[in-house]
Parts: structure tokens; C-alpha cells; sequence
């Protein structure tokens, strides 16, 4: 044993050591993106199956259909009437029909600003107290007035009037069901449940004057159609790339592909052919709206609050028809009606690459801890070098004799020099907090404001590091290579780190960003060399890809209603990791070497 | 007389930028002290600022303080803060409080780090003890420390012992040993764990006495006797006085009894709390006296250990402390933090800070995140948080531990001339 100790120490100084991180780097790299690649395969993703015994999806039979038809028509026809109308007089409107119904009512006005615009509107829900149930529970049905891209959802808000008739008939719900009407997709809803759950700032947004228990899942109706239809697409991205149970979106699928015969599809994939390649784009839309975190249906708003919720949208030419979609709804809300505690058997983690694979976190995790782990290996490589005497400067100042010169060409090799390490501290800190002016300044300019702002912002970002590393260069204590290597430990573990956290609230953003930041693992100081120029592009290119106008909009929007964290992400880590990185290949570390060409 | 008037500009510039940090913290962001004072890293049961204030409710409605079971803190905290206007019309007198005391934190630290105590004490005189950061450096590094300015803003009431220890350590160096003793205990008065300070503050006092100590064999024993006597005088005093207060005895075990029994169970940052949750009754009482006497075994040793230098053996005392006393938050990782850069000279011996560093950072900002899985997203588990303080404890046990190696280093290389340099090997 003592031996092997021994052996492992004086491995542990050998030089050959210290070049290896750069190559072990490339590979967590490497061998993490091949890891994301290979997930689609048979061998490595699984089959969906239901977890929780309870749900028992598909088991009933569903009555929904016949004279239900007619009132159907007769709910199109009075909500036809509505189109164009203001949002108070359709709220009049659907009260009076709720109330007929025998529903209790209630409304809530809400307001939000963003980027100089105010989003404000009138949300109206009903609540159907359960016969067999002591009101602790409930389930959400939700239909927006209007979808996320702005269409009248005709067909939904009628489908979920009749269906409220048609759940009041039955004397089998053990949790009340709440129907839910928002003037549009995102803010209404967000306001809703934000005062639902008594997170809301009430000067902006009104308190609910009714309630009921714990919501327990929710499925929203994105039905604009008015023709017959042919599949069903389920919507389930949250905010922040939440994402609901599994087994919420098995049990849809389960009743609506297993029960109904009707397809199912996942992230906009009209036709799935099942083939790696299309297991793969699947993945990788599903990621892409994962990392962006914005809200994608009225179903989004609820995931943070945990409660399941997933949005389905009718779509196709087929002859399945609204009487069948309503069938999806009562056999959903049957299973969830036999909930007896919440859904917490399946995964909350998981990419989905088609209706009926997934994989789970634990097979893709390592993929992006190996990606952010590349970082702290060079981090922790660049530290042990700037702990290292430089050899070489000592040989040119001292060759009195071959001897002499024998002596210091090889120091002590576990002796570490102290580092200096106030200056490498600093900046990386500044830089870090840098991040926030950006971040306050696209969240709380006016829409006119936002792309001036930001091309402003893309020059100053492409001066600053030529800045920074000038007065690195030019002040009384010219930076050293040691402090330069410090700099980028500092910066890369930094960044390490925020993706190993990051990577367990939202995998795929810290997986995309650690990928569009893994250059920077493998920059090093090369002044005056083409590599600079090709790196600046490179970042520049990202910035302009990742939008302009509308995005930041959207952006902003996203961050003052929703609360999505991605701006953090983008302009407090990814930012200031490639301000510090575009300083260090500027840099010019002052050796001993160039004090004496300078004097 | 120049360069004093220059380093006392220095200083006094340095808190008035401390000061101006927390109060533009506390204006521009309106929602982060409510924020902070909701984190379970901050706020402990026995240090949260909300109970405080449920605490202040009930003795303002002539409701004994502890009825209810919410509030475990000292009852003479309690006419401090209704000296102030209150708290819910006019804020910024608290703030103002808080910002006080960590100004005096930080004074008192910057006193210590003047008296270079910690190259050089009575009986030992480091070489390397030219290498030092000056006071102002040390109270800078303590005022700007991320974890002291969560504190003050999430206004844990930690700050008020964080700042009786440092005078009390303070005011031994200095020779007043009565300011040190009463400070003490103050500071015991609040948080129970530092009576355990007593016997290495003992010796400091003993060995920056102003007269060196006289002739006769039994001087140091008449010394301690008459500190433990100072140290209980005062403790009575304070006791008799929240006797009045309150009318009963009942404070004593609503707070010294809560951290005793640990009978509030909120999760922590600490190692108790996951494993009581875990633990059949029948064996609660064993382990508690098991964890106390495992917290309190160090006291000893390490006074006898490091006779030569007691402010080392506070300083390892006091990161013991943050890691395995009943609550601990961050609030007393920081002044274990705050104390560390007085060593400036054994930091070349030190074998880990990269490790420790990172660790530290890491535990940071993924404590926050696995909290944020358990309790609001629902997809983790208590497990996640557990192991994320334990990772927590690692960090700041290898600092301790690398610490006491350095300045164990230092000192044999003074006995052991021939040994400098060396690689030493443990067998």
C-alpha cells in the first residue's frame, strides 16, 4: 500500500500531467454531446408505461356524444355571436351561461406591463362542486379565449361550456372541477393561478373571491378549428422547462390513442415515422423549448405551481369530431378524478422522442454534467499551473553557469508559488456583475427602445473586451501569464459550476449553453493571431442568432409576467464567461521576456 | 500621526461603503429582505428575524413571548427592538440597527487584526508573520463577504452574537478582560454555544494580561477562577433581568432548551436536523447527548493542543461551530470566514484552498437550487438538500482542518529548523 501511494504521488508530479486536461476536456465534450445523439436509440431510451395504479386511463366508458351534439351547436352559436366583442361582454355572456348551468362564478381582473405594454384583461371561472367530494381537491379545464398565436379558439370555449353542462349531470367527481376562461393564452391564466395560490403582487393583479382545494391537474382546450380533425397534439413544455408527471401525458395519450383511436403527437411532429430521425428532432424541438423556458400554452403557468397540466390541440384533416375530443377530456378527467394523492409516481425529468419513448434523468444528466464538468477539469488544470514556477524565465536570467542553470531548470516541483490572486478576483467579479446591467436594461426598456438598446449593447460588448484587456495591459503592473491563467480558472469554474446547478432545474438550457461556451475551455492568449477574430465572429453570430425585435419582446414579456430565468442565464453566465474569454485570447501576459524588450 | 489619520480615513471610508452597500440593498430591493429572511440558510429557528417579530407581537399584547412555540430567541432582544419605531411604519431603523452591529462586528475584527495576536502571541512568534493583511483588508473581507451581507439583509439575529464574540475576543487581546468576560458572555446570553469559548478566551486574557502574570505557581488558577466568576456574575445579571421581563423562567427552556432538545425541526444547513427527522424516539435523547458532547469535545483538546496560540483556537472553534452546532446558517459560516484572513501568513501552508473554494462555492449555489427542487417544484426530495449540506460541511470541516494543519506546520517548523520546506508524510 505504501508503495502504491508513492507511486501515485510521484505520478502526480510528473509534467506530462499538467497537458493532459486540455485533451480530457475536449473529451467530456465530445464524449456528452455523442451521449445526447445515441439517446434515441432503442437501447437507451425506454417505453412509456403508467406508473400510478390509480389512474387506470381508458378503463371507463365515456357517455359524452348524442344530444350533448346539439348543445354543443347551440353553445358554438351563442359564443359565435361573441367574436370581435370586448372581453367584459363576453365575461357577461359566459356568467350568464355559467350560471344557468348552476355554477358558482367568479372573476378577476388582472394587469401586467411589459416592455411598455399592458397586457390587462378579465379572467372568469366556474367552479363545479364535487357531489362526493368535501371541496380539497380540484381539477382545471381551461379555455382561452384567444390562443398563443392570437386565433379565436371557436370551437374550445363552446366544447368546454358543454362539457361543464355535461360533468354537472354526473354524481361520480370526488374533486371539483373548476372551468376556466382567460382572454388570452399566457397572462390570463399566469394571473389566475398566481392568486390561486396567493403568489400574486395584488396591486396588479386581483384576488380570487372564490376558491377551492388543491388543484391536482389541469388540461387545457386549444381548439380553433372548426372543421373535423384527425390527431391530437399535447403541449405539455411548463415555464423554465418544467415539465408536467408522465404519467399525465401517458394517461392523454393512453385515452386518446389507446381508447379514442385518434393519433397522438409531440412537439409539432405531424407525421412520426418512428425512425431515429425523427426520434432525434423530436428531442432536440423538445430541448430548444425547454431551454428557452417560455410559456407555450395555457397549461405552462400552471407546472411551477406543481400542478400537472398539459394543453391538447386538435389538428390534422380526419373525421374524428369535437364529440370526440370531449371524450378525450371526460376519460382524462375520470382517471384524474381517481387521483388519491398527487401524481408523484412517474418522472418529472424526461425527453420525450415520441408519444410512447422517453428517456429518463438519469440517462441523460451525465451527458450535461460532462459537458459543465469539461470546465472545472480546466479550471482546476489552470490553477495548478499558475501555482507552478515559470521555468523558462529563470534559465534566461540566470546562465552564469551550466550548473547553476542545472539547479533552477528544474525547481522543486511541489513547491507552488503564492499567487497573486486580487487583480484575477476582481475582474472576473466585475464582469459577473456586469451581467446585470444588460439584464435590468432588456427587461425594463419600452418596445421602441429594445433594438437600439441592443445594438448598442452588441458594439459595447464587442469594445469592452478590447478595453479591458488595454488597461490590463497598459496599467503600472502589467498583468503576468500567471494572473491570466488565473483569470480563466476563475472564469471557467464559475461556469462550471453554474451549469452543474443549472443542469438539475433546467437540462437542456445548461446543456445548450455549456455547447455554445465549450471554445472558451480552450482559449489561451494569442495576441495579433486570425484565431481572434474567427472566436469574436463566433460569439457575435450567437448574439445576432438569438434574436432581435419580436424575441426580445417576447423576452421581456417572458420575464415580467411568466418569470422565466433564461435572461439571467444568458446575460449573468454566458455573457460575462465570454467577456472574460475574449479578454484572456487578447491578452498579452507580460513575461519577463517582453520587460526587457520594453525597457 | 500622518499615516494614522490616512488609515483611519481608509477605515472609516470602508464602513461607510459597507454601510451605503446594505442600505442601497435594502431601499432598491424592497422584496429581498423578506426574501432572505425566508431562506432556511439564514434564518434559523433560534435566529429568524419573522419569529422575532411574532415574538415582539405577543409581549407588546402582554402575552407571554413563548406561548405559541415560535419564538426561541433571548427575551431581552425583545425591548431593543420596541425601542425602535415600529417595524412595519418605519424599516429603516432596523436596518439602520443592523447595519450598526455589522459595523461593529467588523471594527472589533479589525482590532484583533492590529494587534497581529495571530502572528504573535505571548508564548509564540511565527516566522512568517511579516506576510499579514492589515485590519482594514481583514474588515473589508468580512463586510463584503457575500454570506455576512445575506445576513444582514435576511436581519438574522446571529448578528448581534457574531458581534458579542469579536468584542469579546477583541477586548481580551486588549487587556480589558472584564469588557471580554461580560461580551461573552452577551454572546451566551443569546446563543448558548459560545460559553464553550470560555476556556482558550481564558487564556488569551491570560496571556495579554498587562502586567505579566506574577511569580506565585497558583496566579493562573486565582485568573480563571475570576473570569468563570465574571463570566457568571454577568450571565445572572441577564438572566434575572429577562426573569423580570417576563415574569417566569419559562424562557429558559423555550430557548437554551430548544437548542438543547432540538424540538423544532426545520431543515437547516446543519447535520442534525435530517438525522433526528430520521431517528425512532427511544434513541433522541442518546444522540443528543452524543451530538453535544462530540460539539463540546473539541474545547479541550484543542486548548491543550494549541496552548501557544489561543486565537487559533478560537478561530478552529468558532468553524466547528458553524458546521456541527444544533442550527447553524451561514451567518456563523461567515465569521468563521470573517476570522481566517488574520492566518495570512500560514496561507502558503495551506494544502486545499482551491478545493475548499470550490466547494464552498458549489454548496452555495446548489444548496438553493436542490432546496428550490424539494420544497417547490416537488421532483426532489429532502435527500437532495441533506446531501447538499453535507457537502456543505465537507468544504468548511477541510478548511479547519487545513487551517489547523498550517498553523501546526508553523509551528514545528520553529521547533524543527532542519524540517523546513520538507514534505512531511502522514503514517
Amino acid at each position: 500500500m505504501p508503495r502504491l501511494l508513492a507511486s501515485a504521488l510521484s505520478l502526480r508530479r510528473d509534467p506530462r500531467l499538467l497537458k493532459l486536461p486540455p485533451y480530457l476536456s475536449l473529451l467530456c465534450i465530445v464524449v456528452g454531446v455523442v451521449w445526447l445523439f445515441l439517446l434515441p436509440l432503442d437501447d437507451y431510451s425506454r417505453r412509456t408505461y403508467i406508473s400510478e395504479n390509480a389512474l387506470l386511463p381508458g378503463q371507463v366508458h365515456t357517455y359524452f356524444g348524442g344530444s350533448d351534439q346539439n348543445v354543443f351547436r347551440a353553445y358554438k352559436y351563442e359564443t359565435d355571436e361573441l367574436a370581435g366583442k370586448g372581453n367584459i361582454e363576453v365575461n357577461n355572456k359566459l356568467e350568464s351561461i355559467a350560471k344557468g348551468l348552476g355554477l358558482k362564478v367568479g372573476r378577476q381582473n388582472f394587469t401586467y406591463s411589459s416592455a411598455g405594454n399592458t397586457h390587462s384583461g378579465q379572467n372568469i371561472y366556474a367552479i363545479l362542486q364535487a357531489p362526493r367530494g368535501d371541496a380539497t381537491e380540484a381539477i382545471v379545464l381551461v379555455a382561452a379565449w384567444e390562443n398563443v398565436n392570437g386565433e379565436l379558439n371557436r370551437s374550445g370555449v363552446p366544447l368546454v361550456l358543454t362539457l361543464a353542462r355535461y360533468f354537472k349531470r354526473w354524481s361520480l367527481w370526488s374533486k371539483d372541477i373548476i372551468f376556466l376562461f382567460t382572454p388570452d393564452s399566457i397572462a390570463g391564466p399566469q394571473a389566475w393561478v398566481d392568486a390561486y395560490h396567493d403568489a400574486h403582487d395584488s396591486s396588479l393583479v386581483a384576488s380570487l373571491p372564490l376558491k377551492s382545494g388543491a388543484l391536482q391537474g389541469a388540461i387545457a382546450l386549444d381548439y380553433a378549428r372548426e372543421t373535423r380533425f384527425k390527431s391530437v397534439h399535447i403541449v405539455y413544455d411548463g415555464v423554465n422547462g418544467q415539465l408536467p408527471n408522465l404519467d399525465l401525458i401517458n394517461s392523454v395519450n393512453h385515452v386518446a390513442g389507446g381508447q379514442m383511436g385518434m393519433g397522438v403527437a409531440i412537439q409539432e411532429m405531424w407525421e412520426h415515422s418512428n425512425s431515429y430521425h425523427d426520434r432525434l428532432q423530436t428531442m432536440l424541438r423538445g430541448m430548444l423549448k425547454q431551454g428557452l423556458g417560455l410559456a407555450s400554452g395555457p397549461h405552462s403557468s400552471f407546472i411551477p405551481y406543481h400542478v400537472d397540466a398539459v394543453t391538447l390541440q386538435p389538428f390534422g384533416d380526419g373525421w374524428q369530431d369535437e364529440m370526440a375530443i370531449g371524450r378525450v377530456i371526460e376519460g382524462t378527467f375520470r382517471s384524474l378524478n381517481n387521483l388519491l394523492e398527487h401524481l408523484h409516481q412517474s418522472f418529472f425529468f424526461y425527453l420525450l422522442m415520441q408519444k410512447e419513448r422517453f428517456v429518463s434523468i438519469g440517462t441523460y444528466l451525465p451527458s450535461a454534467m460532462l459537458v459543465a464538468a469539461n470546465f472545472t477539469i480546466m479550471a482546476i488544470a489552470l490553477w495548478v499551473k499558475s501555482g507552478q514556477p515559470e521555468v523558462r524565465e529563470v534559465i534566461t536570467e540566470k546562465t552564469e553557469t551550466a550548473e547553476e542553470a542545472g539547479k533552477v531548470a528544474l525547481p522543486n516541483p511541489h513547491v507552488t508559488v503564492e499567487r497573486d490572486l486580487f487583480l484575477p478576483l476582481v475582474l472576473v467579479a466585475a464582469c459577473q456583475f456586469a451581467g446585470v446591467v444588460p439584464l435590468y436594461l432588456f427587461n425594463h426598456l419600452s418596445e421602441s427602445a429594445l433594438i437600439p438598446a441592443f445594438i448598442f449593447f452588441t458594439i459595447l460588448s464587442a469594445i469592452l473586451p478590447f478595453l479591458l484587456s488595454s488597461i490590463l495591459h497598459n496599467s503600472t503592473t502589467s498583468t503576468t501569464t500567471q494572473q491570466y491563467h488565473l483569470i480563466r480558472s476563475f472564469s471557467l469554474l464559475l461556469l462550471g459550476m453554474f451549469l452543474s446547478s443549472l443542469a438539475t432545474l433546467n437540462f437542456s438550457l445548461a446543456f445548450l449553453v455549456g455547447v455554445f461556451s465549450a471554445p472558451l475551455t480552450f482559449v489561451r492568449p494569442c495576441p495579433n493571431s486570425p484565431s481572434n477574430g474567427c472566436l469574436w465572429s463566433f460569439c457575435l453570430d450567437e448574439k445576432v442568432g438569438y434574436g432581435l425585435g419580436e424575441v426580445l419582446r417576447q423576452a421581456a414579456f417572458a420575464w415580467d409576467v411568466t418569470g422565466t430565468y433564461t435572461p439571467v442565464v444568458v446575460w449573468c453566465v454566458w455573457w460575462p464567461a465570454w467577456i472574460v474569454g475574449v479578454v484572456s485570447v487578447l491578452g498579452r501576459p507580460d513575461t519577463r521576456e517582453n520587460k526587457v524588450k520594453k525597457a | 500621526m500622518n499615516g494614522g489619520k490616512v488609515t483611519l480615513g481608509r477605515t472609516a471610508g470602508l464602513y461607510a461603503g459597507a454601510a451605503v452597500l446594505r442600505l442601497a440593498l435594502f431601499t432598491l430591493f424592497p422584496g429581498l429582505p423578506d426574501l432572505l429572511t425566508g431562506r432556511v440558510e439564514i434564518s434559523t429557528p433560534v435566529t429568524s428575524f419573522k419569529r422575532l417579530q411574532e415574538g415582539l407581537f405577543l409581549y407588546n399584547h402582554n402575552v407571554s413571548p413563548y406561548d405559541g412555540g415560535v419564538y426561541h430567541q433571548a427575551p431581552l432582544l425583545l425591548p431593543i427592538f420596541n425601542l425602535l419605531p415600529s417595524f412595519s411604519t418605519f424599516p429603516i431603523f432596523t436596518y439602520l440597527l443592523y447595519i450598526a452591529v455589522d459595523i461593529l462586528s467588523a471594527d472589533a475584527l479589525l482590532r484583533i487584526a492590529e494587534s497581529g495576536e495571530a502572528g504573535s502571541s505571548a508564548r509564540f512568534t511565527s516566522p512568517r508573520r511579516d506576510k499579514r493583511w492589515s485590519g482594514a483588508v481583514v474588515a473589508a473581507l468580512f463586510l463584503f463577504n457575500p454570506f455576512t451581507i445575506a445576513t444582514c439583509i435576511g436581519r438574522s439575529t446571529t448578528v448581534f452574537t457574531t458581534c458579542a464574540i469579536l468584542h469579546a475576543v477583541a477586548n481580551a487581546i486588549s487587556g480589558r478582560h472584564f469588557h471580554a468576560m461580560v461580551a461573552l458572555a452577551f454572546a451566551s446570553y443569546l446563543s448558548m454555544y459560545p460559553l464553550l469559548l470560555l476556556p482558550p478566551l481564558i487564556l488569551l486574557c491570560y496571556d495579554r494580561q498587562k502586567q505579566p502574570a506574577s511569580g506565585a505557581p497558583n496566579a493562573w488558577i486565582k485568573f480563571a477562577v475570576a473570569m468563570v466568576m465574571d463570566v457568571f456574575g454577568a450571565l445572572a445579571v441577564l438572566f434575572q433581568m429577562s426573569f423580570f421581563l417576563t415574569g417566569s423562567w419559562e424562557f429558559l427552556s423555550s430557548t437554551y432548551g430548544v437548542q438543547l432538545t432540538l424540538s423544532d425541526l426545520a431543515p437547516n444547513i446543519g447535520l442534525w436536523w435530517y438525522f433526528f427527522v430520521e431517528m425512532f424516539d427511544s434513541f433522541r435523547s442518546f444522540f443528543l447527548a452524543v451530538f453535544w458532547l462530540h460539539l463540546s469535545s473539541y474545547v479541550g483538546g484543542l486548548s491543550v493542543r494549541l496552548r501557544q496560540q489561543p486565537l487559533v483556537v478560537i478561530t478552529l472553534l468558532l468553524g466547528i461551530f458553524s458546521i456541527f452546532k444544533p442550527y447553524p446558517s451561514i451567518a456563523d459560516a461567515s465569521l468563521f470566514l470573517g476570522m481566517v484572513p488574520l492566518y495570512r501568513h500560514v496561507f502558503p501552508l495551506l494544502r486545499y484552498s482551491f478545493v475548499i473554494a470550490a466547494i464552498i462555492i458549489y454548496a452555495t449555489f446548489l444548496g438553493p437550487a436542490f432546496y428550490h427542487l424539494w420544497i417547490y417544484a416537488g421532483s426532489g426530495n429532502a435527500n437532495f438538500f441533506y446531501a447538499i449540506t453535507l457537502v456543505w460541511g465537507l468544504g468548511l470541516s477541510l478548511l479547519v482542518c487545513d487551517l489547523a494543519f498550517a498553523v501546526l506546520r508553523d509551528e514545528w517548523e520553529v521547533e524543527r529548523p532542519e524540517m523546513v520546506g520538507k514534505e512531511i508524510r502522514q503514517i
